[in-house]
């Protein structure tokens, strides 16, 4: 990154037979390189480890029209406060064996990575993940000490974030039983953000300010998890994928999708990955010993005819990604650009 | 392109002389830059790049003048280039890292870029220990360190 650096390491270079390449010219050549294969450089050497780790390198991957997608997993335990992330990543090429993608979710450290609560998670405006929410009694504006927590719902629309639920707006405090519609999961779909709830559907449009209730597209209580890929909403639901056709003002079932395992409609998550549709899913093994939970990831690419009432879902790859201890919770997965 | 007639002399390290027109000369950033700030004499020494290194940085210079100089048919013409560039890249490890560094303290904005695209393609489906050897630096991991780096990431070595 110094320029002094790169002088001294070129006039060595004459005495040494084996030129070496100093920073800032290593940043410009992984720059290059996908953030998939970021986590075996950081194995071999400290001065790789932290140069991977450097805010540099995502500046020039910017600069250089490199960013990509960047699927990140939480998991969290009873057994530890800590929530552990994963990043996938591809194995070097030679270690993959046949009819294996070569995906693999490996361990990623997120500092200061407080627990995490699947809806309060994002891929902020700048993609730095936020995780907002926490027990009310760290936040400041909090007087009652307690063990409250805030679980809000969080979106992001034309680069601010939205707390959709949990934060009152007109105290700006933090209010877990909040005065907003209480909801059950947000999404923003074209310009809008989306609350499905108890007390009924309400959109939000931040141009005018204002809520507004609607009828149609109510994905379902519970657990499940949604997630909008091209300004389309899909869902998975009793082993079906279903995206929402604005126009026909219903469900569709979503084509294709040859060869992808069935599992269960709860402990999943879809996340828009670059475009395409990730799934993620934990299965318990039975008689598996220690480890007991084997991680599936899916990529499906979609695809939509110009008739456009159909779309299209083709298998990019299914793969078990990794296996983790029985304790460890699926709490979720979301998708950075780096 | 009247101009381009005019010879100017690159003098490498070993204080070889490599004569060629201005409008290759001006591929090096930094000659262009010595030229515009009025420098007039035709012999310029390129103190930190060996003959060796030197001779291809020319080469690839040239062609890429010569290609630029061609009207009409620019589609083929790109496609040769880029034909060029790829063999002109398949060089070994020690050699790609020289002209990357060549390229970049001459400022031949090309170059750099292909060089530094075949590093990346070089390493992307390495081992850690592969990319070690080539790009010759030590595990500076203490061997504890590395016994949790490694029990971390067993995916890494495991087939």
């Amino acid at each position: 990154m110094t320029s002094p650096d790169r002088k001294g390491k070129a006039t060595t270079e004459q005495s040494s037979p084996l030129p070496s390449l100093p920073d800032d010219l290593l940043l410009t050549c992984f720059a290059r390189v996908s953030t998939l294969h970021y986590p075996t450089l950081t194995l071999v050497s400290k001065r790789f480890q932290s140069l991977i780790a450097s805010p540099e390198l995502y500046k020039i991957r910017s600069t250089l029209g490199r960013t990509e997608s960047c699927l990140y997993v939480c998991f969290g335990s009873d057994h530890d406060p800590n929530p552990r992330w994963f990043t996938l990543c591809l194995k070097p090429d030679r270690n993959v064996i046949n009819g294996s993608s070569g995906n693999v979710l490996v361990p990623t450290s997120v500092p200061h990575s407080a627990p995490a609560h699947w809806s309060g998670l994002i891929s902020g405006p700048s993609n730095d993940i936020y995780n907002i929410g926490g027990p009310l009694e760290d936040a400041p504006s909090s007087s009652e000490p307690g063990n409250m927590w805030v679980d809000p719902m969080v979106d992001v629309l034309d680069r601010k974030i939205y707390v959709t639920r949990g934060c009152n707006p007109n105290t700006r405090t933090w209010d877990p039983e909040g005065s907003t519609p209480h909801a059950f999961v947000s999404l923003v779909v074209r310009k809008k953000v989306y609350m499905f709830g108890s007390s009924g559907d309400s959109a939000y449009k931040p141009k005018d300010g204002q809520w507004e209730r609607f009828w149609g597209w109510k994905p379902s209580l519970g657990w499940f998890s949604c997630c909008v890929v091209e300004k389309v909403l899909y869902r998975y639901r009793s082993e079906e994928f279903k995206w929402y056709d604005t126009k026909a003002g219903h469900w569709r079932k979503l084509k294709g999708l040859k060869g992808l395992p069935k599992f269960v409609s709860y402990g999943f998550q879809l996340v828009d990955y670059g475009g395409k549709l990730a799934v993620v899913w934990a299965e318990l093994v039975p008689n598996g010993g220690d480890k007991k939970k084997v991680v599936w990831c899916a990529v499906i690419t979609l695809e939509r005819p110009k008739s456009g009432d159909e779309i299209w879902g083709e298998i990019e790859w299914c793969d078990v990604v990794c296996t983790v201890p029985k304790s460890y919770q699926l709490e979720y997965a979301l998708d950075a650009t780096l | 392109m009247s101009e381009s007639n005019k010879k100017i002399s690159l003098i490498s390290s070993e204080g070889e002389a490599f004569e060629v027109s201005e409008a290759v000369a001006r591929e090096f950033e930094i000659v262009a830059h010595m030229l515009e700030d009025g420098c007039s004499g035709s012999s310029i020494p390129i103190t930190t790049v060996d003959s060796n290194i030197l001779g291809k940085v020319i080469e690839y210079c040239t062609k890429h003048v010569e290609v630029g100089n061609v009207e009409g048919n620019s589609e083929k013409a790109e496609k040769d280039l880029e034909e060029f560039d790829k063999r002109f890249i398949a060089v070994e490890m020690n050699t790609l890292f020289s002209l990357i560094l060549a390229a970049n303290y001459l400022n031949v904005k090309g170059l750099l870029n292909i060089g530094c695209q075949k590093v990346a393609d070089t390493i992307k489906d390495m081992k850690p220990e592969e990319v070690r050897s080539i790009f010759n630096i030590e595990n500076d991991y203490t061997p504890a360190e590395e016994e949790v780096v490694r029990k971390e990431n067993e995916w890494a070595f495991q087939p």
